[in-house]
Parts: C-alpha cells; structure tokens; sequence
C-alpha cells in the first residue's frame, strides 16, 4: 500500500530533508574550521608569541548542528523506513493485522515524540537564562532540538497513518 | 520486576516490527513512568546523548566514503589487490579478502562495502569458475573482518559507550584485522589447491605498478588515519573532517564524476544514516539510566561471578552473546544494549579496556555476516542470488576461519594492544 502524498505535503517534506542536508554540511565545514584554527592559526599565534585565538564555540557549533540533525533525521528516517526494524512475525500475518500493528506502532511512535517534546519544552524554560560559553547564546537552544525533533516525530509517525508508505521488497530489515 | 516489564515491552514491540531504536524508546519511557523516575529523564538522555563531539566523527567519515565508493575508489583498489596476489592459486579469492582490508579503510558502512564489493568482485570470480556460495562466503567473511579496520561507525559508537579513545580502538584495530586476514587467505588457498581455482595473471611488476598508482588516491585516507593516529597529531572527529575533505577535493579535481546534486544526495543519505546511528545511541541511554538506578551491572556481575578468575572464559562468553546480537539486532542496536551493561565487569575483572572493545567489535561483525540472519551475509548471499540453505555447507569453513582468528585474538591480547602501546596511547 503505498498512498500518494498530496503536492503541498511533498514541498513540506522538502523543508527537513534540506534542512538535514544542510546541517551535515555545517558540521563537516565547522569540523574543517576546527582543524583550520587548531592546527594553522594555533601553530602560528604560538609561533609569533601572540594571544591564541579562542575556538571554543566550533565544538558548540558541531554539538549543536549533530544535535539538531539527530532528531530530524531521526523524524524523517519513520518515513524513509531508515530505523533498523525485524520482521520476525508480522510478515506471515494477513494484510488487515498487518495494518493494524502498522497504525498501533506509529500511534506509539508519535506519542514518544509528542512526550518527548513536551518534557523538552519544560527544559528549554530551565535553561532558558543559562549561556554557552563559546557562543554565549541560551542553551534553550540545544533543547529545542528535542521539542522540534519530538513533535516532528509526531508529525512523520501520523503521516504513515494517514499516507502509509510501502516496505521496500528489496529492504533486508 | 521493573527490568522484567521494560523487557517484556522491549520483545513485545520488536516482535510487532516496531523499528528497535522505537521499540528501546517505548520500553524506557515505560520503565520511567512504572518507575515513578522523573520523565524529565526522557528529553534529557536524548539531548545529552546526542550532543557530542566524539560522534561528530561519524557524519564525515560516512558522508567521504560514500563519495568515495561514488567516485569508484573501490575499483582502484580492487585492481590493487588482485596485482598483489592475484598470482597466488586462487589469486582472485584471495584478492577479495585483501580489497576487503583495504576498502574498510575508506568505507564506514558494511552495507555499503558489500554492495561495492558484490558489484565489482561478483562477475569476475564466476568468470574464473568460483562456485557463486564461496564468492559470495569470501565477500561475506572478508567484510565481516573488515569490521576491524577503521574508521568503523562501530568502533567510534562503542568508545563512545565505554568512554574509552576512539583513536586508541582505531589504531588497536588494524593488527587483529590483519590476523583474521591471514586465517581467510590461508583456508581460501587451501580450498583453492582442493578445487583447483585457477591463478588469476601471472606476476606483473608492472601492472603493480600500475594497479597501486590508480589505487594512491584512496590509499591516502589509511595512511592519514594510521599516521595521524600513530603520531598523536589528530583526533578520531578531525581525521573525519580531513578525510572528507580530502574525498570532496578528490571527487571534484581528480575524479571529475560526481555533480553537485549527486554530491546533495550523498550528504542527505549520510545524514539519515548518522541520525539513525546517533538517536539509537541517545534512545538506549534512557534504557542504560534505568538499568543503572536498577543495579543490573552489579546483578550481572554477581552472575558473572565464576568467571571473573578466568578473563578468557568470560571474553568467550561476551563475545558468542555480542556475536548472537550481531546477527539479530545488526551490530549498533548490540553495542548500545549490551555492551554498556558488560564493560564494567570486564574492567573489573581487569581485562585491558581496549582489547575487551576490539574483541566484542570483531564478534559483532561475525554476527552480522552469521547465517540465517546477519543482514550482512543476507546482502551479500542477494548479489549471489542463492539461499541462506544453499549457501551455509560452503559457507561453514569460512565461519571456522573467522572463527579461529576471533579467538586468537581473545587470547593474545598483545595483537589488539601493541600499536596503540608503541603509540604511547596506553600503559
């Protein structure tokens, strides 16, 4: 079974899948800057005997981006069916069981997501005031990644009810 | 009680084919709520697992080799490792097994490795006579060893899990792998000398020559993660960066053969892969919180006890359940689930950190090329087209192979621990 996704909802489906492209990018960039800093300017501030140059905030940067990409990725791999899944019994049952089991996980998976947001939501109040010490920006920010993440979870989980997407034949998990 | 309930909600879900890291996922909450542990624990765990340096490692190593299988390095290499023994009886087997060494080196996916190799390697060995079960057996055991090689996911999840160097794991990886090497080309040149398998071309200085200028490009990425590491001068997370940047200059001044889009396509994919390693990871912390509050190390290693005078025995034992895991629940799923549960004991019992991770890293990747279910053997047994049935009486041997080199491993644990010693990374 393998209902079409109407037209709006593909531009939509868009928006993560650049989004996580994007952040891996910013990770390998920000990875290479590190490398940059740490190893050429770093060599040449203690060379000349000058004030090393603070470089703190490109692990905040990639913390933050793998963060980020994480639970993104993680939404949108439901319904790229890229979690690692055994397919021990449910293979041998009837299409409507079948179905049903498919809905029954995916009603659970969105709960997970919608209740990992909502604990994320509370976090992100905590540690609103709180401050990176490379960036100095709120580590709100790094908590966030969870209530988008979570609530996107919700959302991919609920479109396979609602559009389900058919098992790769060709898949061997 | 608790623990019984989470894992019988763990079994219950994965038997519905709910995806594992999900399956972890709802058991812990399950276990949080029963529990009466805050639920705060849930976003957490998530975001402290997931924010982390060390697995920053992983999107740049998967994002370089899948550019560089794109490229096709792994037909340079290939090349490379039949001018090298393709001379030998059965010179074309056992170049399989060498490629497999080479080609782990660049690739950071098995799945990815089996397919390169299936597609390159496949057509040849019939061409030459290879029954298609022993090709596909020496592209199966060959990848399985692989495992060993770095830059592995495997590795960088599991040093992340015992807090151990995942530079020290990487370098420790390369001589074991090498032992297991010599065990697979030892029995593929005694089955080749039992079933006549011819020699693949003759000796050529040339061709060699030839083979290892084509195959000087990837070969650059061990060298970088051998020297770099050996030397001390880089960490695991900017050997990735290097690396892929230097698969991103290749791709685009030497190779010329891969577009922009292509090159979108190749970071989305290693995106979706990296998140589903690293949520996995931040999922199974939850479960590892409960198993903590829960004192299962402590119970597991009162369980354990008899064996605590005997390292081996209790290295034998963990490495059949990790190889078990392997082909089950695929390799990630067993390091997040129980290797963080056996460390402790083995550090306990005084077993050196990094041999016990190579050892358990080596057994995974058995399991994951273990019949009926390894999803790596099943991926290779696809490009052979052929049954699990069909394959296994051929196959056997080579599991015996891999077999005998994971227990000499086991008991010399100077073949994990001298380069990284030489290195001065460890005692």
């Amino acid at each position: 079974m393998n209902t079409p996704v109407p037209h709006p909802m593909k531009t939509l489906e868009r928006i993560p899948q650049f989004v996580v492209t994007a952040l891996i990018t910013l990770a390998i960039v920000n990875l290479l800057v590190g490398v940059f800093l740490r190893y050429v300017v770093g060599g040449i501030t203690n060379y000349m005997d000058w004030d090393p140059v603070a470089f703190t905030w490109v692990e905040e940067i990639g913390e933050m981006a793998l963060a980020w990409l994480t639970f993104v990725g993680a939404a949108i791999g439901i319904r790229s069916r890229s979690h690692f899944t055994l397919h021990l019994i449910t293979p041998h049952l009837g299409e409507g069981m079948k179905r049903a089991i498919e809905i029954f996980n995916h009603l659970l998976i969105a709960g997970f997501g919608l209740l990992a947001a909502w604990h994320a939501v509370t976090l992100c109040k905590l540690n609103w005031s709180l401050k990176t010490p490379g960036l100095e920006i709120s580590l709100a920010v790094l908590y966030a990644s969870a209530v988008v993440g979570g609530i996107l979870i919700a959302i991919y989980a609920i479109s396979m009810i609602v559009a389900p997407k058919a098992h790769d034949p060709n898949a061997l998990h | 009680m608790l623990l019984f309930a989470v894992a019988v909600v763990f079994v219950v879900m994965i038997l519905l084919s709910m995806p594992i890291v999900f399956s972890l996922g709802v058991a812990g909450v399950a276990g949080l709520w029963l529990g009466g542990y805050p639920m705060q624990q849930l976003p957490s765990a998530l975001v402290s697992g997931s924010q982390s340096w060390v697995l920053l490692a992983i999107p740049a190593f998967v994002f370089a080799g899948g550019l560089m299988e794109r490229c096709g390095m792994s037909h340079a290499l290939v090349e490379l490792a039949r001018a090298m023994v393709g001379w030998v009886k059965g010179g074309l087997g056992m170049s399989v097994i060498v490629v497999a060494y080479f080609f782990s080196d660049i690739c950071g996916s098995k799945m990815a490795e089996v397919s390169a190799l299936g597609s390159s390697l496949m057509p040849p060995l019939t061409k030459a006579g290879y029954k298609k079960a022993d090709s596909a057996s020496m592209i199966a055991a060959g990848t399985a060893m692989g495992m060993l090689v770095p830059p592995a996911i495997f590795m960088i999840v599991i040093a992340q899990v015992t807090n151990t160097s995942a530079v020290t794991l990487f370098l420790a990886g390369f001589v074991p792998a090498f032992v297991i090497m010599i065990c697979l080309m030892t029995l593929v040149y005694l089955r080749a000398r039992k079933y006549d398998w011819p020699v693949d071309a003759k000796p050529d200085l040339v061709r060699l020559a030839k083979a290892a200028k084509e195959a000087a490009v990837p070969l650059v990425v061990p060298i970088v993660i051998l020297g770099g590491f050996f030397f001390g001068i880089i960490t695991a997370t900017e050997a990735g960066a290097v690396v892929a940047a230097y698969a991103f200059l290749a791709a685009k001044l030497y190779y010329k053969n891969v577009s922009w889009a292509e090159m979108g396509r190749i970071a989305y994919d290693s995106a979706i892969l990296t998140a589903a390693v690293v949520f996995l990871l931040a999922v199974a912390s939850i479960f590892q919180y409960l198993m903590g509050v829960q004192g299962v190390p402590k119970l597991l290693g009162e369980l354990l006890g008899p064996l605590k005078n005997h390292p081996w025995a209790f290295l034998f034992v963990t490495a059949f359940i990790s190889m078990l895991f392997g082909m089950i629940l695929e390799g990630l799923p067993a390091a997040v689930v129980l290797i963080p549960v056996v460390f402790p004991i083995a550090e306990e019992m005084g077993i050196d950190p990094i041999h016990f991770n190579i050892v358990q890293t080596a057994a995974v990747g058995i399991g994951l090329f273990m019949p009926p279910m390894g999803v790596g053997l099943l991926m290779a047994l696809k490009f052979a087209n052929i049954s699990v049935g069909e394959h296994f009486p051929t196959y056997l041997p080579y599991i015996v192979a891999l077999l005998i080199g994971l227990s000499i491993i086991i008991c010399i644990p100077e073949i994990s621990l001298t380069l990284p010693r030489l290195a001065g990374l460890i005692k």
